[in-house]
């Protein structure tokens, strides 16, 4: 009885703990929602409200018009899609190299290569644009892919060695006595068995892609070629901060990237639990 | 003879897997990173990089000297030191609720992740906006709401209160993150392990004591590793927030401090042997944090 | 064995590269240089092909920051220019202007700068210190006609060591704005004296629901025109010096009344960070006085449809005169470019008269001085350029950024009251000098 009671009250605690959580993190999101939906007069009201007097979608209707937003958005996808799906699978081979093959100097290169995520990308982007230049990639997707590619390669392949590591050798070693091909293996074999951890990759990796700003900023010039955070940026003006503009854009951003960890979230958990994250 | 020709084999191919990802590598990170070390020795000129002087080290020495670097470099460390813990904490109280048999699991887990998955640029917008010293969302619910305070506070405005918008945002925005990572964690500690605990009447703090925090002390020494790296790499948020260094230059990050000499006063180099003292820093404490973590495998 | 994973992998990487080639934009237009190169092949192969040269345009690059509305009308403007010169092209890029310098800077970097750019006035010195940009006098064909005909004040910004660096595209001042129902229910009339400004803002005042007067920032900008207006100087005609002149007494004059408002309460605190916004605060009341640019009638036009703006001169100083700051932007033609003629014949465009006049409808203010009281121009535009007759330039010189700072932390601290008046600008003074011997 007493234990009964015990578990009631530790279960009642948690729910309370969690929902005060989940208080502390919605209150922001709750008040860019409704700051979105007021104009602009409303914007500095005193007192600050946390129901909105009126209901308006006008911000959302300005943020659509203006400027090719929905072409922007359409670039971010295309790049972040493509930035991922390449992502994967260069990452997942140098994974597979790392967690399966024996070479000389394994080591060394594989903590060459850790070094990439202490840098801080902003310091390359000088060098890194007069690299894109020579290889003529300014204003094209691809200088956009390929750099978001580096910059997410030793943080992917970090975590999916540690992935592939965790797998049983036992099937790849029975395929490879049947003489299968290392590339068959990793294809058919390595890649289908590691669907959580690659879902951690691709939302890891969607998620830069889909909100890089500095280096969109240099490397796209075209007009026709630019990214959202491009296109969010250019509503905060010198002069005024269109803040219900600038929160229904953001707003409309989040979307996609809710709906990617939506997707791959019930791998996620499993993913991080069997992948180098695990420490 | 066979181990050999199969060794050969092996590094052959694994060449073949490791090229693509190493042209990369090299083409976008390492032959920049070199770039940036050179110039970090001459007073640069962007334009025309031959009319630029070599300075051997004046550009280091001059931001060792610099008040403002310093300063800097204290505010990133203070961030450091509040931050990690902070969503080291936080992060494993979520994920020790999570890990239990409750509802709405899967909800709860896309709520806390929100933060994660939103932008800095959003998210440091929206601080702003609710620690708005006249008009905030903040200061109202502190002051007519809860009546703790009596006066507005102008957050932004003040050296030392500007850092707790940019510290609260750090660990908003990382807890859920960490919750994930600490999840996974405890997801793999095995369960007979408690259940022998539970034999030998050890009570829950007891287990949380003697089971879970050494079942998980790999993934917490991970996250150090990556939250400290993190925190010292951070300015987003304060670029934002502060444009950088306002008021009084006071509260850069180093990274705020690096973009400002470059990319505002056109000192390319300076700018850039500021970077390469943050990749020093963060390389040496990463490296101590590794061995730490190397250690523990030993143990 | 390998021979195979080789060719799966080639092919992968390949297709890699290959999927991203295709990009959603459908028309894959002809790159810059690709232009120019087709363009020299057929300048030599001119008697032959002579129709095929009309169809290939050279393209110039223009960037700016303009504003949405600013924007819509700079693609008229273009197809304007490029009906009257068929074989030259525009191709324009927005920026938010916070990140304008860095995309320039790393064009100028990687070798891809812009043709021509319209830049902040205060960063022409900059730009041409660091050898950016084309000097345009004796090169651009007319530019004596063009440099007599504008403003000198918007002109004086182009010029850095002996050369003109620039022309004034557009320009702009600050002047006063003040909320008319809380003027008329406190019965009081517009300040045209510092005197009157100064004892209108505290009348306006009632403590922190209402203030008289705000301030964007403690960047200069913001106090700037104040400053003029009481005869402050940042430095001598000649910059060498700042010394008497930072920390001069009108200087000190100018700074110490607006730190004296501000501390009586009669200047808003968010001027020091993170408050309401200038003009979000002057629309609703909350601020009776800000000073601002032209820019404001849009902008109330588009948030505050209900608002009716009202502008005065600033505030005369002791001497009974009136002044304030010059803004506006520059066009300027890169060094780098590979298309002098063209983007120069773009730039003379650009001066115009008709192409002024389009860019006045939405609210841009023309440089051309005889366009001052012309019928086609808004009738906000009438005070600007009555203001703009005495508004002066900020130091015209390359290190102007950190001049800026300096002042910015010295009125900090003075605020704060971590330094008096006079002990903070002498600070400022000395790190101005130090810039200048630079």
């Amino acid at each position: 009885m007493g234990n009964h009671r015990k578990n009631l009250l530790s279960k009642s605690l948690t729910y309370f703990l969690l929902l005060a959580g989940t208080v502390v993190v919605l209150l922001p999101f709750w008040y860019m929602l409704i700051t979105s939906m007021k104009p602009q007069a409303y914007i500095f009201e005193l007192p600050p409200r946390l129901w909105p007097s009126e209901v308006s979608l006008i911000n959302y209707q300005k943020a659509l018009q203006t400027d090719q937003f929905g072409l922007y958005f359409m670039n971010s996808l295309f790049v972040a899609v493509l930035t991922t799906a390449s992502t994967l699978f260069v990452s997942s081979l140098m994974a597979y190299a790392f967690a399966r093959l024996k070479f000389r100097g394994k080591e060394v290169l594989f903590y060459f290569l850790l070094s990439g995520m202490m840098v801080p990308p902003v310091m390359l982007i000088i060098p890194q644009f007069i690299v894109a230049k020579f290889l003529d990639l300014p204003d094209k997707f691809l200088g956009l892919i390929l750099v978001y590619i580096t910059m997410n390669l030793s943080m992917q392949t970090f975590l999916l060695r540690g992935y592939f590591e965790g797998l049983p050798k036992e099937v790849e070693e029975a395929a490879l006595v049947d003489g299968a091909s290392r590339w068959l293996i990793f294809w058919k074999i390595v890649l289908p068995l590691s669907r959580p951890g690659l879902a951690v990759v691709t939302i890891f990796t969607f998620l830069f892609a889909w909100e890089e700003f500095p280096w969109a900023n240099v490397a796209i010039k075209e007009t026709t070629k630019r990214t959202l955070p491009i296109a969010i940026a250019l509503f905060q003006s010198q002069h005024l901060t269109e803040w219900g503009q600038v929160f229904a854009a953001s707003i409309m951003g989040i979307i996609p990237v809710v709906i990617v960890f939506a997707v791959f979230q019930k791998y996620f958990i499993r993913g991080i639990s069997t992948s180098g994250l695990k420490g | 003879m066979i181990t050999i020709k199969n060794k050969t084999n092996q590094s052959v191919q694994a060449a073949l897997f490791l090229l693509p990802g190493f042209i990369l590598f090299l083409t976008f990170i390492v032959g920049p990173m070199i770039y940036s070390f050179r110039i970090s020795f001459f007073d640069w000129n962007i334009i025309f990089p031959e009319k630029s002087t070599w300075v051997g080290f004046a550009n280091y020495l001059e931001a060792i000297r610099d008040p403002i670097f310093r300063k800097a470099v204290l505010n990133n460390a203070v961030y450091t030191l509040v931050t990690v813990p902070g969503q080291m904490i936080f992060g494993l109280l979520v994920a020790l609720l999570l890990n239990q048999q409750i509802r709405g699991k899967a909800a709860f887990r896309v709520i806390f992740y929100l933060p994660v998955i939103t932008s800095w640029v959003i998210v440091s917008l929206l601080f702003e906006y609710m620690f708005s010293g006249q008009a905030g969302l903040i200061n109202y619910l502190l002051r007519d709401v809860l009546h703790i305070i009596d006066q507005n506070i102008l957050w932004l405005a003040d050296p030392v209160l500007a850092f707790i918008p940019i510290h609260l945002l750090g660990i908003w925005k990382g807890v859920g993150w960490t919750a994930v990572i600490f999840l996974a964690g405890l997801q793999a500690i095995p369960i007979q392990l408690f259940e022998a605990a539970l034999v030998d009447g050890a009570n829950r703090l007891q287990q949380f004591r003697y089971i879970t925090l050494p079942m998980i002390r790999q993934t917490t020494i991970y996250l150090v590793v990556v939250l400290t790296a993190g925190a010292l790499n951070a300015y987003i948020s304060n670029l934002l927030l502060t444009n950088g260094g306002d008021p009084l230059d006071q509260t850069h990050f180093i990274l705020t401090l690096m973009y400002e000499e470059t990319f505002g006063n056109l000192e390319f180099g300076y700018g850039s042997a500021i970077s390469y003292l943050l990749t020093i820093i963060v390389f040496i404490i990463s490296v101590i944090q590794i061995r730490l973590l190397r250690n523990q495998e030993q143990v | 064995m390998s021979k195979k994973i080789l060719a799966m992998l080639s092919v992968m990487f390949v297709m890699v590269f290959l999927i991203s080639a295709c990009t959603p934009t459908p028309v894959e237009e002809p790159t810059e240089e690709a232009v120019v190169e087709e363009e020299v092949e057929e300048v030599e192969a001119e008697e032959t092909e002579e129709e095929v040269a009309e169809v290939v345009p050279v393209e110039i690059s223009y960037w700016h920051t303009m504003s949405d509305p600013e924007t819509e009308k700079l693609d008229e403007l273009i197809a304007v220019f490029e009906a009257a010169n068929p074989g030259i092209k525009v191709a324009p890029t927005r920026f938010a202007y916070s990140d304008f310098k860095a995309a320039i800077l790393t064009g100028l970097a990687g070798g891809s700068a812009p043709d021509t750019a319209r830049m902040d006035i205060a960063w022409v010195p900059e730009f041409a210190d660091q050898g950016a940009l084309k000097q345009l006098d004796g090169v651009l064909e007319g530019f004596d006609e063009i440099a007599a005909a504008v403003f000198p004040g918007p002109l004086s910004t182009n010029f850095w060591n002996g050369a003109y660096y620039g022309l004034p595209q557009n320009t702009n001042t600050q002047v006063l704005l003040w909320h008319k129902d809380t003027f008329d229910a406190a019965g009081i009339a517009v300040p045209t004296t510092m005197d009157e400004f100064a004892a209108a803002a505290c009348a306006l005042t009632e403590g922190e629901t209402r203030y008289g007067y705000a301030l964007g920032g403690t960047y200069f900008w913001a106090p700037a025109p104040i400053f003029y207006a009481m005869g402050g100087k940042v430095v001598d005609d000649a910059i060498t010096t700042a010394e008497g002149y930072t920390n001069g007494p009108e200087s000190v004059a100018a700074f110490t009344m607006l730190t004296d408002l501000f501390n009586e309460g009669c200047i808003s605190p968010n001027l020091l960070g993170g408050g309401v916004g200038t003009a979000d605060g002057h629309a609703t009341g909350f601020y009776s006085m800000i000073i601002d640019g032209p820019w404001m009638v849009d902008i109330y036009a588009g948030n505050y449809p209900d608002f009716e703006t009202n502008f005065a001169l600033i505030p005369t100083g002791a001497d009974g005169t009136t002044s304030s700051v010059v803004g506006g932007e520059d066009v300027v033609v890169f060094e780098t470019t590979e298309n002098t003629e063209q983007a120069l014949v773009w730039v003379s465009f650009l001066m115009s008269e008709e192409a002024q006049k389009m860019l006045a409808e939405v609210g841009v203010m023309p440089t051309l001085a005889h366009l001052t009281g012309d019928a086609s121009m808004p009738a906000h535009f009438e005070i600007f350029m009555e203001q703009l007759e005495t508004a002066q330039a900020r130091v015209p010189h390359p290190k102007w950024g950190e001049m800026d700072g300096a002042i910015n932390n010295a009125f900090q601290r003075m605020l704060r009251g971590d330094q008096t008046v006079q002990e903070a600008l002498d600070q400022a003074a000395l790190e101005i000098d130090a810039l200048l011997a630079e």
